[in-house]
């Protein structure tokens, strides 16, 4: 009795393998296909791709903020075109992640600003803007 | 992702499985060749882990962690366990050369060509896949970074990002990667993960080789890989795969130590759970139901070892302790233990280790394959086998009832519960070849 066990409990395994397999590799060799489609910016990205209005403050923001520097994020009311992950932690966490070993600090020079209030920054400059989207580099005066 | 990066990560992985060969020689594992070839895969995991809770004590102390420190701590535990070996005049001779059966044979090369077929696919995403997993980016690979470029724990990364209580161990491994890469290439980085599948495929094959005949060993875990919930859900950069296979390799560990009574398992068992506590907070929890179900199944004698290991485990706790106490971070346990969310929670574990759709059938022939050796087969493995079973699925409630703020829902954005209860079926695949294969055997030993 024990043995007939042992082989239902084998073959009802080899059943679900047989069933499970081929769709597993097939989706394994889609997402293979997908992420090779990618270009480098979205490759890049990532996560980010669903959390930022555009890719541009990101990039942007790596290339003008030095490595030693410091950043904050300020995000404003929910704008047209923005997706439910563009709110202030995960934007934050996000930014925190692509911008390393750029330190978050609220009271940084550098102010990612998304749809922000820019009067609560009075003298900071406007150095990179994407109007379409409401998003700012600020620098603040040192 | 370049050919450099690529390379420099398959050094780095090679060199884990050399220190793990040199503990594991230490440890007395490795008697001939054929162990060493066997067990090369474990020696992964073991070297891996090992190189992960010597780091988080040394961040701890302060130590600076780059290239050269890297690579010196590497030879120093490599040095460490060839000398215990020399010490124990340990020496590795010619095993018998006597081959299995040709059907054996055809049945195990099936077995590692579908799992090499598919781990090839798998390798081909994971080395150009785009970080989208929302706790990778969120904490785990920023705490990777912050290791990288601040050569430490740096205090303003590590209490500000989310999740401050975590552990270190994934971090480093991932500071550790970014090193061997030549930068923080967080697409290249679902590679180290790749490996890590690999390494437990081989340890777990590894492991149970001579205990199990390869027509009971394949299935569970060639279904385990390709189940809806893992497959390439398995590359992304979290610590929670991490986890399960240190846990799982480390209770299949003490199950095998429960029959040959083998000093070596133990060891290199504590030095995965010592791993795995260094991981998650769900490591300890693991922890502490293996050693829990290791000492309820095992005889009083064997108890000494076994206290002596939960010693070795616990005492891997308390560097981390030390620096989130140091740093004012609370351990993050449970707050609640009222028993209003009890039915729920436990309907929802339930729930969720029974679904088809996330598992297939794995839970469900684990589940007939330990009622066959409760009644059939080997009652001591039944018995640890079910007690830590059974400790996994109360610590998943447990987890819910205690953190009010999840909700009791298998929605992974308001409750873990599934990616919890992926040690249960990591698990399953690993203990139903050894289960059914004591049915088979009608209780006796191989």
């Amino acid at each position: 009795m024990g043995r007939l066990v042992v082989l239902f409990c084998v073959a009802v395994t080899l059943a679900a393998l047989a069933w499970l397999y081929p769709p597993a590799f097939r989706e394994a060799n889609r997402q293979a296909r997908a992420n090779a489609r990618l270009d480098i910016i979205d490759r890049e990205l990532g996560g980010g791709n669903s959390v930022l209005p555009a890719q541009a403050i990101a990039i942007e923001a790596r290339g003008r903020i030095p490595e030693n520097g410091t950043f904050a994020v300020a995000v404003g009311p929910p704008q047209p075109g923005w997706s439910s992950l563009t709110i202030p932690p995960t934007v934050e966490n996000y930014m925190r992640y692509f911008l390393l070993p750029r330190k978050l600090y609220p009271d940084a020079p550098w102010i990612l600003c998304f749809a922000c209030d820019r009067g609560a920054y009075p003298g900071a400059q406007t150095v990179w803007e994407d109007s379409p989207h409401q998003l700012a580099i600020l620098r603040r005066p040192p | 992702m370049t050919l450099r990066a690529l390379s420099g990560l398959a050094a780095l992985n090679l060199a884990y499985a050399f220190v793990g060969l040199a503990l594991l020689w230490g440890f007395g594992a490795l008697r001939t060749w054929n162990a060493v070839a066997r067990l090369v895969g474990l020696a992964y995991l073991v070297g891996l882990a090992a190189f992960g809770v010597l780091w988080t004590t040394l961040l701890v102390a302060g130590v600076p962690f780059d290239g050269i420190a890297i690579v010196v701590s590497l030879v120093a535990l490599a040095v460490v366990g060839a000398a215990v070996a020399r010490f124990r005049g340990m020496t590795i001779r010619r095993g018998p050369r006597h081959g299995p059966a040709t059907w054996t044979v055809l049945v195990a090369a099936a077995g590692i060509a579908l799992a090499g077929l598919f781990l090839e696919s798998l390798f081909r995403s994971a080395r150009i896949q785009s970080l989208q997993a929302y706790d990778a980016w969120a904490f785990w690979v920023p705490k990777g970074k912050a290791i990288y470029f601040f050569h430490g724990l740096d205090e303003h990364v590590f209490t500000t990002t989310p999740n401050s209580m975590y552990p270190p161990l994934q971090p480093i491994v991932d500071a550790t990667a970014f090193h061997a890469m030549g930068g923080p290439d967080a697409a290249t980085l679902h590679v180290q993960f790749w490996f890590l599948i690999v390494g437990a495929v081989g340890a777990v094959v590894g492991l149970l080789h001579r205990h199990v005949p390869a027509w009971l060993l394949w299935p569970p875990v060639l279904l385990v890989l390709v189940v809806p919930r893992f497959s390439v859900l398995m590359l992304a950069p979290l610590a929670d795969v991490l986890v399960d296979l240190l846990v799982v390799v480390a209770a299949l560990l003490v199950a095998l130590w429960l029959r040959d009574a083998a000093g070596w398992r133990l060891a290199a068992a504590a030095v995965l759970l010592a791993g795995a506590v260094n991981t998650k907070r769900e490591g300890i929890v693991f922890a502490a139901c293996v050693l829990a179900a290791a000492f309820v199944a095992s005889r009083l004698r064997s108890w000494r070892p076994l206290a002596l290991t939960s010693l070795a485990v616990a005492l891997a706790v308390v560097p981390w302790r030390i620096w989130t106490a140091r740093h004012e971070i609370s351990s993050g346990a449970p707050t609640s233990f009222g028993t209003d969310r009890l039915g729920g929670a436990l309907r929802l574990s339930f729930d969720v280790l029974y679904s088809n759709a996330r598992w297939s059938v794995l839970p469900v022939v684990a589940t007939i394959a330990l009622g066959a050796a409760a009644v059939w087969g080997d009652r001591r493995l039944a018995s640890y086998v079910g007690v830590l079973g059974l400790l996994l699925f109360a610590g998943g409630v447990w987890s819910t009832v205690g953190f009010p703020e999840l909700t009791i829902s298998a929605d992974e954005s308001g409750n873990p519960i599934v990616r919890y209860t992926g040690s249960l079926i990591f698990l399953a695949a690993v203990v139903t070849p050894l289960l059914l294969a004591s049915v088979w055997r009608g209780g006796e030993e191989p």
